[in-house]
């Protein structure tokens, strides 16, 4: 479960984004701790020298949340080693709106249309890049750039406890294909502070978004030893995901999380994936994160 | 050469810093010009009632008048205490219903790019204009669980699997608009109370307690929101500079 006011910060973030990110939230908890017990707010800022047209003011209070969290993944789609993968939590929002749920696979995401059990908006999701030398069984296949994956979601709350969401974006560097998700997620408050959710998955992919990372050319078998593969667009992955979030008190907040993939299609069909690696994608992570407020005057 | 450039890079960024200086007036700049002002309220006409979390299908907010509570005759009462140690407060007239009506775009954007609704409200519907500039308190807009809103005055139900949360909550912004351009100076939503519960809403809320059961229920439930008012209001008008934070 990442955060980024709503958008969520990719995985594959650097080493050194990870550290200075770790480092700053450290500090700021280390500041934000000793006040925010006794206090409203924790410190309070100046109000911005001019107001800029258009734009709401930022003056009032807000609610910073900062964390760290961990993930152990798979070391590419389609393998069958993982690999554990800090993941900085961070978010920002206006004091006491709420921390709307979030899947784990959800892209980073604005809701420009919210009519309450309605959302939708611009989605982005970072792909990272697929290095051929880091792995050894991807050796010969040369490397696949960094993916940026540009679109839209669009959600819907039947009830407070049901979350459908749908997402559709158009990837430019590693892949210049379409990925639409689909998923369900049944959310269930046992308690105020303790939820649990889960649900179904569905993932689409267009050609240009499954060959890259799943086609065998002739260059690559012969570098490679496997053989030619021609991969092609289709229902590339089904799946069920889980996770668990307890809030300690208003400023802590624990979770966990468990996300399945089952391959299919071309993309299961892979040598890659049927003689190096493995169809059944599974993804663990979990965090703890912070919260405090500040206010702008 | 290099000293020219130089010559004209500064000259290029004291043009930029003095042209943003010129465009973009501080509000507080605005808010010391003001010397009499008219305050409007419309959140007190009806209450919300709404339900969150576990909840059946097809379950849609209820709503029940209160006008009788005359909670928009609190917050004026309030307010022109609030504000009279630096303002001159004068009586307004204005149709409630009016003002109780406009809703924010469900799209965001076009709250941004639209024309504050309540500018054109204040110039056709309140009555003396004329003042410097006019306070103007209304419903504000909260997420409640994940797939509702709530507004203004209201109680919420939470329900999970194993007990249930109520909250009463008082949730307003106010407008400081310009009584001779109608710009809107100031907008600001009063901030919650507290920061103590897990449930929380983006505004004065409070925890429904056993003492809103039972007979005379009604009548402490409007001492519990016009709490909520009385005490948030100093703190959102100290916030805006609009009364003095001693007031608090």
């Amino acid at each position: 479960m990442n955060h980024f006011d709503e958008a969520a910060l990719d995985p594959a973030v650097s080493a050194q984004q990870i550290l200075l990110t770790a480092i700053l939230a450290a500090l700021v908890a280390i500041v934000a701790i000793p006040q925010s017990a006794s206090a409203q707010t924790a410190f309070t800022l100046p109000a911005p020298p001019f107001e800029v047209p258009m734009l709401p003011s930022p003056s009032g209070n807000w609610t910073v949340m900062v964390g760290i969290g961990g993930e152990y993944t798979p070391d590419f789609v389609g393998s069958k080693n993982g690999k554990f993968l800090p993941i900085p939590i961070f978010s920002i929002r206006r004091a006491g709106s709420i921390d709307q749920f979030r899947g784990p696979r959800d892209s980073a995401s604005i809701a420009l249309l919210d009519v309450g059990n309605f959302r939708a908006g611009p989605a982005f999701k970072y792909v990272s890049s697929r290095k051929s030398d880091k792995y050894s069984e991807l050796t010969g296949l040369g490397d696949v750039k960094a993916a940026y994956e540009l679109g839209g979601f669009v959600e819907y709350y039947p009830v407070d406890w049901l979350r459908l969401r749908t997402e559709l974006r158009q990837g430019f560097g590693g892949h210049s294909g379409a990925v639409a998700d689909v998923s369900a997620d049944v959310i269930v408050p046992l308690i105020q502070r303790l939820t649990i959710s889960a649900g179904p998955r569905f993932t689409w992919k267009s050609t240009k978004a499954t060959e890259p990372y799943f086609g065998v050319d002739a260059a690559q078998a012969l570098a490679s030893g496997l053989p030619m593969y021609d991969a092609r667009g289709g229902a590339h992955s089904v799946g069920v995901g889980s996770q668990i979030s307890y809030r300690i008190n208003p400023q802590w907040e624990v979770h966990a999380y468990v996300e399945y993939q089952k391959l299919l299609g071309d993309a299961a069909d892979s040598p890659l994936v049927k003689l190096r690696g493995s169809s059944n994608q599974t993804t663990v992570g979990l965090g703890a994160s912070y919260s405090f407020d500040f206010r702008i005057r | 050469m290099r000293r020219i450039v130089i010559l004209w890079l500064g000259l290029a960024v004291a043009s930029v810093a003095l042209g943003a200086a010129a465009a973009f007036e501080t509000r507080a700049t605005r808010l010391q010009a003001i010397k009499t002002v008219g305050i409007v309220s419309a959140i007190g006409e009806e209450m919300s009632l709404t339900q969150a979390g576990l909840t059946g299908l097809g379950n849609t907010g209820q709503t029940a008048s209160i006008s009788a509570w005359g909670l928009d005759e609190l917050i004026v009462q309030q307010t022109t205490k609030l504000l009279s140690g630096r303002f001159r407060v004068q009586p307004v007239s204005y149709r409630r219903t009016a003002f109780a009506a406009i809703r924010d775009s469900a799209v965001a954007p076009v709250n941004l790019l639209r024309s504050d609704p309540f500018k054109e409200l204040v110039r056709s519907d309140v009555a003396p204009q004329g003042l410097d500039a006019y306070i103007v308190i209304t419903r504000a807009r909260s997420k409640l669980g994940n797939g509702r809103n709530v507004e203004g005055v209201g109680l919420a139900q939470y329900r999970t699997l194993l007990a249930d949360y109520g909250l009463i909550h008082a949730l307003y912004e106010v407008r400081v608009i310009d009584g001779k351009s109608f710009d809107v100076i100031e907008k600001r939503a009063a901030a919650p109370l507290d920061n103590t519960g897990t449930m929380r809403l983006a505004g004065p809320s409070g925890t429904v307690d056993q003492g809103l059961d039972g007979p005379a229920s009604s009548e402490r439930m409007r001492a519990a929101i016009a709490d909520l008012i009385t005490r948030s209001l100093p703190v959102t008008l100290g916030d805006m500079h609009l009364a003095n934070g001693d007031e608090r």
